[in-house]
């Protein structure tokens, strides 16, 4: 097992934790929640088996919802973020044998490849799961706050996430 | 057969993904299934108890305000206390026996801890630290010091799922205080301090920070409970009816002790519905 599997190991229940416990109750200015539960999805290695992909991302929405009386948001969010995972990565990074099993942290992308692709998620993931949760037109101004003010949290939160926790570089890149 | 098999492995991740999504839609539209949200809900057995044990340490946050703001409380209501004293003096000063007065009380509470709690879906839910053990049942009113705060949904032996008041789908009844207009109040998302009080009668007379009570029409809530103040009129297009911007009484983002009602005539009531129906 190397180091990158124990440290997704570890934080599947510390971000579960983590988001249902403190984050959910943080909302800024009435319009930016945090979601830090979905660095799981982003830390995990690029050409990770689709179903294992797909079953992780959508167990780890599923309990995030139990916790947060939201049944279907977040384990659909999470299924979707998971699905264009790997299309928004290769749109700002190489496609090339160096990054096929790439684990995607600031250390191994740089900042720059980093902050586009974890910009991209967290906007992502923030549009549908308030998307779903309102599903609205009537709404739509809402869902656009929501989604830019907690996409602007969500990204630095995760920037500083990325910066604690060992890189996975080592693992996977030559 | 081999075929099959070999076309299911071949695309097995679309039908993996196909079955997620697919469970995820049954989740969502399932959510205000009774027997889906006792399995899936913060009431559950494994997220109650995590919730509670948090508790232990989130339930001393906000600790001064609420201690102030039952202070300001027990201050009225010991005014209160002093006036009716007062008033009842009086009366029995004008008549020395009273013929059969009833003093039996109709509504018991039941404390109960806030372990979790939202603000900022558009349902809102609380979950609290007391379940059916506790005489708990679906239906029941939540009040705290200040107001209104919900309606038991969902209970589990040891954990219950209050629906909020800021939960757009639930209406609650209410009225002007000391007046005879009843209307509906319902929060329309985002500010958790304010909700609308729909269906005035346009006839009704009201001023800015006129106070708004539970109705009493239902065995959820007594009459006369905080509900909130008046802020001001909302303009509409439909003109047989009011509605007014209403600031609510309690303070949700810093809930810690609540009350659950329970009403002794409920299931009396209730019966009575029931022969309502069976007759029509």
């Amino acid at each position: 097992m190397n180091k990158n599997s124990i440290i997704l190991i570890v934080l599947f229940p510390v971000l579960v934790l983590l988001q249902v416990l403190i984050f959910n109750h943080i909302i800024l200015f009435n319009f930016a929640v945090p979601f830090i539960f979905i660095y799981f999805i982003i830390r995990l290695p690029i050409g990770l088996n689709k179903n294992i992909l797909f079953t992780l991302s959508f167990l780890l929405g599923f309990i995030v919802d139990i916790f947060s009386d939201t049944p279907g948001v977040n384990s659909l969010s999470s299924l979707i973020l998971s699905a264009v995972k790997t299309p928004i990565f290769y749109a700002y990074v190489p496609r090339d044998d160096k990054t096929k099993f790439i684990v995607p942290t600031i250390e191994s992308l740089g900042w720059q490849n980093y902050s586009k692709y974890l910009l991209t998620m967290s906007a992502v993931f923030c549009f549908c799961c308030f998307s779903i949760e309102f599903f609205s037109y009537a709404s739509i101004k809402n869902i656009a706050l929501l989604t830019l003010g907690s996409t602007i949290i969500t990204f630095c939160l995760l920037y500083g996430v990325d910066c604690l926790l060992p890189s996975g570089k080592s693992a996977y890149s030559s | 057969m081999r075929n099959l098999l070999n076309f299911l492995i071949r695309y097995s991740t679309w039908f993996v993904f196909a079955i997620y999504v697919l469970l995820s839609c049954i989740l969502l539209t399932q959510r205000d299934d009774y027997h889906a949200s006792v399995m899936f809900s913060s009431a559950n057995a494994v997220s109650g108890s995590v919730f509670r044990s948090a508790s232990t340490v989130t339930g001393y946050f906000n600790l001064l305000s609420i201690n102030r703001r039952l202070q300001e409380s027990n201050a009225s209501l010991e005014n209160e206390i002093l006036n009716l004293r007062n008033q009842l003096a009086e009366y029995k000063a004008i008549v020395s026996d009273t013929v059969d007065v009833r003093s039996e009380r109709r509504f018991d509470y039941v404390l109960a801890s806030v372990v979790n709690n939202s603000t900022r879906h558009p349902k809102n839910y609380i979950t609290l630290n007391r379940g059916t053990e506790d005489g708990i049942q679906p239906g029941m009113g939540v009040v705290d010091q200040s107001g209104i705060v919900g309606i038991v949904n969902v209970a589990g032996p040891h954990t219950s799922r209050v629906i909020s008041v800021l939960n757009e789908t639930q209406h609650f009844s209410v009225k002007l205080k000391d007046t005879p207009y009843v209307g509906s109040l319902h929060w329309k998302g985002m500010d958790p301090n304010v909700a609308y009080m729909e269906e005035v009668p346009r006839h009704a007379k009201y001023n800015i920070g006129d106070t708004v009570v539970t109705s009493g029409f239902s065995t959820t809530f007594p009459y006369g409970i905080n509900v909130g103040t008046v802020m001001n009129r909302v303009k509409l297009s439909d003109d047989n009816f009011y509605v007014l911007k209403v600031k609510l009484s309690s303070d949700f983002k810093a809930l810690s002790t609540v009350r659950v009602i329970k009403d002794i005539y409920k299931a009396e009531l209730d019966s009575l519905t029931k022969f309502d129906i069976i007759t029509d």
